[in-house]
């Protein structure tokens, strides 16, 4: 053993002595090899207090040496790239590691919390329920203060400045864990020419073979185990994936995958990505996970040095760490024992087997004893001296029946004890399949039932314990997969192993008696994460607690970032025990998603930044951005706002903008708008069914203003729809309605009137839109060139026509959405921008500019125009909007009835109207509350839908939904402001600007 | 430069044969300011282009209509596919969108004479062609990682076994609804994304090829 790692082996384990790597654990520098965990390197550094417990603030080591770490939980990595919160058994030592631990202040050694275990007596479960709850107003006080103390890691400040992703993968078999069943499956599987995925949470493939001696075919195990996985590599269509925790069983065979990529030279994509999630579609899945030891519950039981049986044997196994010098094994059942002859083979001295069981262990047991191992059977460890550390445990026979006044004989110096209170599968994932469990009295554990998806279970999940056991239940599970996907079952035979003839079965010890009763004893802990106790289980089902799903939340019970991977089982026990029931009574609670925590990196992956959500631009886009529009986002659009010019503010180039337009000429880029054309022998039918104007007394060539309703009677969308044949309509719908209204339409055609002949196809990224508004717009129309005649009488107001314009086909509209006279130009979109800069330039002679979204609502409220989405929510029918002229009397249409409903009918309902600022200055905030009465508190009467400063009018204007407010023309309400008395305003018609219409239809 | 045809003409459904008037006849594509920037790795796994000129026409008809079927591919001069989620190749590709709508991407000729042609043969049925020219965008995806790439924004099972050539499906790319077709070579895809989601489409696959090297070229 090295000075500098002084608990390393000098030999053996699969670690790599020539490649030592620099560490820091709490800002103090070590040294491990490649090939540990962080957890491993610790230990061989005799580091052995690496926490603090998150209530009562006890020391704590590290107990495990996989998924089921609870205390071991560290914060790693430094600044932006810190991780908090992962288990130390699970993070790979890599050079420059930063780890500290997560509890603990000022820091882990000394830590002040640590003054609540002293008072630690009225610290028991609901505590805070029933502490902080009165006075109700000081809540925010103790908050601030529990949510401080009770933190785990801390989460980085700052982006994070690696790369994660996502990627979506099929496969016929997914075999989650690589030990000898999931390997022996997915051979059985892919030899049979089924496309396999096997996915394992350690960076080897081999699971317990790591860290046992075994021996398969008469060669070691692991070789085995690296063999099987090299052959499955070289396989096409297979896909390994180490380091890759698959933590999540959705519905239909749906399951994910973190795989952590850092150092795994297996992965099959690319490098460059710290971690990858894999979204799996699996046809069938094995569930090979094998399975979880558990602790044993006795006074003290938490004390740094006391570990799983199973750590301790793979910590000396597979890194060539020793625990401890002089150990003691507490046990209920047979597995122990090979860590009591693991630590004898590396040197250490096992001062004691404490077997529960009366006659004790098997063949195991006859092996110890040869090597002159004491074995005290019918004995239990009953409280452990030492605080940071264990320094000898008490140990008292007991007949199975005692609880209380058991006087320890012996007393054992030790500073490690290996316990083992038997093994329990890990039947996560079967059970968020929504897979049955079944509690096996014999071997004291949950298994697998039965499954409701495509799923089977193999190996020590599916409680086969012995090495031969697991080979041949693998080599099942993956031959039931084959002939369930209809493949022949390739000829594989089961290789040979060991199959633990000779053992004993377990028997129960939930928890070892003590000196005094459970409530008063030294605490027995159930849960070291959440610091939950037998007295704490006791407690809630003496205080009314009697499901299992409330005793956790009273208790914590299973909380945390281990989800009680140790405890939840110990727990239904104990409370089995309390209740006087039995364990399959009490049940145990749900299993969910994540099986082990994933980072929130992960999840994102690479919806971050610009790909968070798509960005859509026109085929003006590039113009805008040149010409420096900020954008506004419009849907998943971006639309120019405004055109600044020479540092010109919103407002100001608003105001620019607004009187380029009424005064002579504006240029707006409208492609975003939807289209849709609509056609065949029954659309005039279709269109009645859908508008709620007469559609069938429209000319060919002329355009309408429409809008459709939902069923509700509520205002859905509007647009304007020309006519363009006998049995053809362009339709255009608002920017953010364009795809639901053609969903909305094929709904009704496809689901209810699929009699009607009419098909619909969009035609909103085809054609851009160029809306040309203004005094002078059909003088620059004229400048272009153009094949018709633009005049009013040719042209008039609401028609359409093809024309060629600066020589290129396009569909000219003579509508307005500003009131001037307009024209909107449809190109196709490869030659849009094209026209827009023919447009700019012959603009430049009307002095014209372009204007963006901004001025285009200025401009339309100015007129009454109304904006779907913004004046109304999905509560304002049109009759609200003073639109009944748009209502046809001849004929049905979606919504209608609901208009007679006597809610639509309310004399009270809110009505669009207009409002002045009574000051003639004040721009009321959009949203702002309207009441009747200046005092408080005043009823709420209505609230402002538009606002803006109409520089046209040289007064603020706004649009409002106020209650009966169509006749309360001229009255005076007022506008809530915080913090500032309520201004007057005046009821007006939402029509401010040309209120007989007159300048488009010039 | 009929390819920006109008909705509207006096005879219907017919775009009117217009002139040429800007120096491309096909105008852009939208992605030009894109290609023109982005950088192409020395190594590239894969291949990122986009194909200039393509027209496309979007046609609907009764499947169940012979003669309609018939008349439209006379002037195809190719079948059209009636299986789901597959395409015909000849002179043009056609994609199958639905049971009663298809995706002509065209071949030389120009989709406003082959949409008129289409138009005219189809007069007295219920059909409806629409050219689309200017709302689409074809890619091209390729190379030895393109399925690689691809997997980590669209949820298909993209195995060859599962989507072989000849194979479309009408699916999402990260967060963009795309219309994806396994090419005759293998591992080589052809994507038709909307205009306005075109250049959010390109960042998206150069961000998913990336680890793997990804190559730009326009077609």
């Amino acid at each position: 053993m090295t000075a500098a790692q002084p608990n390393r082996l000098r030999q053996n384990g699969r670690i790599d002595r020539t490649r030592p790597l620099a560490f820091s654990f709490d800002g103090k520098a070590y040294e491990g090899f490649a090939g540990d965990t962080l957890a491993s390197a610790l230990i061989a550094n005799g580091v052995s207090l690496v926490g603090r417990s998150f209530k009562l603030r006890r020391p704590r080591g590290i107990v495990g040496s996989g998924a089921e770490e609870p205390n071991a939980i560290m914060q790693i990595g430094e600044g932006a790239a810190a991780q908090p919160n992962l288990p130390a058994t699970q993070v790979g030592l890599y050079d420059g590691l930063v780890a500290r631990s997560t509890r603990g202040w000022p820091g882990v050694r000394f830590d002040l919390g640590a003054i609540n275990d002293v008072f630690g007596r009225v610290l028991g479960a609901g505590f805070y329920y029933k502490t902080f709850m009165y006075p109700r107003s000081w809540w925010k006080h103790y908050e601030l203060a529990i949510r401080k103390s009770a933190g785990f890691g801390q989460a980085p400040e700052g982006p994070d400045p690696d790369r994660y992703e996502h990627m979506n993968a099929h496969c016929d078999v997914l075999v989650a864990g690589g030990g000898p069943a999931g390997l022996m499956a997915a051979l059985a599987a892919a030899k049979s020419g089924a496309r396999v995925m096997l996915a394992d949470e350690q960076d080897e493939f081999g699971g317990s073979l790591l860290a046992f001696a075994a021996s398969i075919d008469g060669a070691p195990a692991a070789e085995w185990a690296a063999a099987a996985a090299e052959e499955l590599r070289d396989m096409e269509d297979c896909v390994l994936l180490p380091s890759s925790t698959v933590f999540g069983y959705y519905d239909h065979n749906f399951l994910t995958i973190a795989e952590r990529c850092a150092g795994s030279p297996d992965s099959s994509v690319g490098g460059g990505v710290r971690e990858r999630l894999w979204r799996v579609r699996a046809r069938q899945v094995v569930l090979a996970q094998g399975s979880l030891e558990r602790p044993l519950v006795f006074c003290n039981n938490d004390r740094p040095g006391v570990m799983l049986a199973s750590a301790v044997s793979t910590y000396i196994k597979r890194y060539a760490v020793l625990p401890g010098r002089r150990a003691v094994v507490f046990t209920n059942n047979d597995s122990a024992y090979r860590a009591a002859l693991s630590l004898a083979g590396a040197g250490a001295e096992v001062a004691a087997i404490v077997d529960s069981r009366p006659g004790g262990a098997g063949d195991l047991g006859l092996r110890a004893q040869a090597l002159g191992i004491p074995v005290h059977a019918g004995h239990v460890v009953t409280d452990v001296a030492g605080r940071r550390r264990v320094t000898g445990a008490s140990i008292a026979p007991w007949n199975g029946e005692s609880w209380e006044n058991v006087e320890s004989t012996i007393r054992i110096d030790c500073d490690l004890v290996a316990v083992s209170g038997g093994w329990s599968p890990a039947v996560h994932l079967h059970s968020q399949a929504g897979g049955q469990l079944a509690w096996d009295d014999s071997q004291l554990c949950l298994l697998p039932a039965e499954a409701r998806q495509a799923n089977v279970s193999a190996g020590a999940g599916n409680g086969q314990w012995s090495l031969g056991e697991c080979l041949a239940d693998g080599l099942r599970a993956g031959a039931e997969t084959v002939s369930r996907l209809g493949l022949k079952t390739a000829a594989i035979r089961v290789p040979g192993a060991d199959a633990n003839a000779g053992e004993k079965l377990i028997e129960p010890m939930w928890r070892a008696p003590a000196a005094s009763d459970a409530d008063r004893c030294p605490r027995q802990f159930i849960d070291f994460q959440n610091d939950t106790t037998v007295a704490d289980i006791r407690l809630a089902a003496r205080e009314g607690y009697r499901n299992v799903e409330h005793v956790k939340r009273y208790t914590a019970l299973g909380f945390g970032t281990d989800q009680g991977k140790l405890g939840n089982i110990n727990g239904m026990a104990v409370l089995a025990d309390t209740l006087g029931k039995e364990i399959p009574e009490v049940g145990t609670t749900t299993f969910r998603p994540a099986y082990t925590p994933v980072s929130f990196g992960v999840c994102a992956g690479e919806s971050v930044g610009e790909l968070y959500d798509p960005v859509r631009t026109t085929a003006i886009h590039e113009w805008h951005v040149a010409a420096g529009a900020p954008m506004e986002l419009v849907g998943q659009w971006h639309r120019p706002w405004y055109f600044p010019r020479d540092g010109e503010d919103l407002d100001a180039a608003v105001a620019r903008e607004c009187l380029a337009v009424r005064n002579s000429l504006g240029v707006m880029d409208a492609s975003t708008l939807g289209k849709i054309d609509a056609r065949g022998p029954d659309v005039v039918e279709f269109l009645e069914r859908i508008y709620t104007h007469k559609v069938g007394g429209m000319q060919v060539g002329r355009c309408a203003y429409g809008i459709m309703l939902g069923e509700d009677g509520m205002l859905m969308d509007d647009g304007v729809m020309a006519r363009a044949g006998e049995q053809r309509f362009y339709l255009t719908t608002t920017t953010g309605g364009a795809a639901s209204v053609l969903s909305w339409m094929e709904k009704w055609l496809q689901t209810e009137w699929p009699e009607l002949e009419v098909y619909l196809t969009s035609l909103t990224d085809h054609y851009s839109t160029i809306a040309v508004a203004g005094p002078n717009s059909r003088g620059l129309l004229e400048k272009l060139g153009c094949d018709i005649p633009l005049d009013k009488e040719r042209f008039p107001f609401m028609t359409v026509k093809p024309a060629v314009l600066a020589g290129m086909d396009v569909t000219l509209f003579r509508v307005s959405f500003s009131g001037e006279l307009a024209f909107e130009i449809n190109i196709a979109s490869n030659h849009a921008l094209a026209m827009w800069r023919t447009i700019m330039e012959a603009g430049v002679e009307f002095e014209g500019a372009p204007y963006g979204t901004e001025t285009m609502h200025v401009l339309r409220a100015e007129k009454g125009f109304v904006i779907a989405g913004q004046d109304t929510d999905g509560s304002v029918t049109p009759v609200d909007l003073g639109m009944n002229w748009l209502l046809s009397r001849e004929k049905d249409f979606l919504g209608k009835r609901s208009l007679r409903r006597p809610d639509s009918l309310r004399k009270d309902r809110k009505q669009w109207v207009g409002l002045l600022s009574l000051d003639g200055r004040t721009v009321l905030g959009e949203g702002t509350q309207l009441v009747g009465e200046s005092g408080e508190p005043a009823a709420m009467c209505g609230h402002v839908t538009s606002s803006y400063f109409s520089t046209s009018l040289g007064h603020p204007i706004a649009l409002a939904l106020v209650a009966g407010g169509r006749g309360r023309n001229g009255e005076t309400i007022y506008a809530a402001r915080p913090g500032l008395e309520p201004l007057p305003v005046q009821i007006v018609s939402p029509v401010f600007y040309d209120r007989k219409g007159q300048r488009q239809h010039v | 430069m009929s390819e920006a045809s109008p909705a509207l003409s006096g005879k219907e459904g017919v775009p009117p044969s217009g002139k040429v008037g800007t120096p491309s006849p096909h105008g852009r594509h939208g992605l030009e300011p894109f290609f023109a920037t982005v950088e192409s790795a020395p190594d590239a796994r894969v291949a990122i282009s986009v194909r200039t000129g393509r027209g496309f026409l979007n046609l609907r008809l009764n499947p169940h209509s012979r003669k309609a079927r018939e008349a439209a591919e006379r002037i195809l001069g190719q079948p059209m596919p009636l299986a789901a989620n597959t395409f015909t190749v000849g002179k043009h590709r056609v994609y199958w969108l639905g049971p009663d709508e298809w995706l002509i991407a065209a071949g030389e000729e120009r989709a406003s004479d082959l949409g008129s042609g289409l138009t005219d043969a189809l007069a007295g049925f219920h059909a409806a062609v629409n050219d689309l020219s200017g709302g689409n965008v074809e890619l091209l995806v390729g190379g030895a990682h393109a399925r690689t790439a691809l997997a980590k924004g669209c949820s298909l099972d993209l195995h060859p076994r599962e989507f072989a050539p000849g194979q479309c499906a009408q699916t999402s790319l990260g967060r963009a609804a795309v219309l994806l077709a396994a090419d005759g070579e293998p591992s080589t895809y052809t994507i038709i994304v909307r205009r306005s989601f075109s250049d959010y489409l390109c960042r998206w696959l150069e961000n998913a090829a990336r680890p793997h090297g990804a190559g730009f070229s326009v077609l």
